[in-house]
C-alpha cells in the first residue's frame, strides 16, 4: 500500500474513532473534560467533535 | 483526578499498561487524568489499550473525558448500575464492533434508489451481527454492528460482496473496535 493510501485509511479510521469516543461508551456521572487541539485531526472529525460535544452536555434541569 | 477508560468483567490485574480497580466484581480501568490537550496520538494510544484488554476479557468503553476524583469515587459512581453494566458485558462478550458507512459514489441518479440500496445493504450486514445500531450522519448509511469474533471475516466478505454488487455505493468499513455503540440496552 502506498503511504498516501495508509494515511487516508488512518484518517477514515480516525473519524470513526472520534465518533465513538465522543458519541459512544458508557456515560457515568462525573466531569466530562475535553480539550482537543491538533489541527491534524481531519476536518470531518473536528465537525463531528463539535456536534458531539454539544450533545454530550448535561441537560439543564 | 483519574480518568475512567472502561469497565471490564474481570477485576484481575492485566499485563496491559493500565490500572484495574476491583469494584463489586467488576474491574474499573483507570489512569491518571491526562493533562493538556488530546491529540490524535493520545486517542489512538487509548484505543490500543482497550483493544489489548479486549483480547483477554469483556470490555465496555466509557465515554471519553469521564473524570472522577479517585478510584473510590469511580467505584461509587458505578455501584448503582452494577447489574446493568454486568448485563451489558455479557451481551458484548466475545464480540467486536464493526463500523460501516455508505455514501453515494456515482452520479446522483435518483437518491431514493441509493437509499433503498443502503437499506438493503444494512439488512444483509445486520444478519451477520448480534446487534446493530444506526447513527445519524450525512451518509446514506452510518451504522455499527456487534459481530462475533469468529464471524468478522464473513462480515468483511459481505461488505466486499455488497461493494461489488453496488458500484454506485462507496462502502467504508472500519474495525474491529471495542463495543462503543453497544454499551446500552438492546437496540430498540
Amino acid at each position: 500500500m502506498s503511504s498516501a493510501g495508509a494515511i487516508a485509511e488512518r484518517d477514515v479510521a480516525l473519524v470513526d474513532l472520534v465518533d465513538r469516543l465522543l458519541g459512544g461508551g458508557v456515560v457515568i456521572a462525573g466531569d466530562i473534560t475535553l480539550s482537543v487541539a491538533d489541527v491534524d485531526l481531519v476536518h470531518v472529525s473536528l465537525r463531528a467533535l463539535v456536534s458531539s460535544v454539544e450533545k454530550a452536555r448535561p441537560q439543564q434541569p | 483526578m483519574i480518568e475512567l477508560l472502561a469497565i471490564t468483567d474481570d477485576p484481575a490485574p492485566t499485563a496491559a499498561p493500565v490500572r484495574i480497580v476491583p469494584a463489586g466484581g467488576l474491574g474499573l480501568v483507570v489512569e491518571p487524568a491526562p493533562h493538556g490537550e488530546l491529540d490524535a496520538d493520545a486517542l489512538w494510544r487509548r484505543e490500543s489499550l482497550l483493544e489489548e484488554l479486549m483480547r483477554e476479557r469483556a470490555v465496555l468503553p466509557v465515554r471519553l473525558g469521564t473524570r472522577l476524583e479517585d478510584a473510590a469515587a469511580a467505584a461509587e459512581a458505578i455501584a448503582p448500575r452494577r447489574a446493568e453494566l454486568a448485563a451489558a458485558l455479557e451481551r458484548v462478550r466475545g464480540a467486536v464492533e464493526l463500523s460501516v458507512r455508505a455514501a453515494a459514489a456515482g452520479a446522483p441518479a435518483g437518491a431514493d434508489g441509493f437509499a433503498a440500496t443502503a437499506e438493503a445493504a444494512h439488512a444483509r450486514l445486520a444478519a451477520h451481527a448480534r446487534a446493530s445500531a444506526r447513527h445519524e450522519g450525512p451518509e446514506l448509511l452510518r451504522a455499527a454492528y456487534l459481530v462475533d469474533r469468529g464471524d468478522v471475516d464473513g462480515f468483511v466478505v459481505t461488505v466486499r460482496d455488497l461493494q461489488h454488487e453496488h458500484p454506485g455505493l462507496s462502502l467504508l468499513c472500519t474495525g474491529p473496535w471495542p463495543p462503543y455503540s453497544f454499551t446500552e440496552g438492546p437496540a430498540r
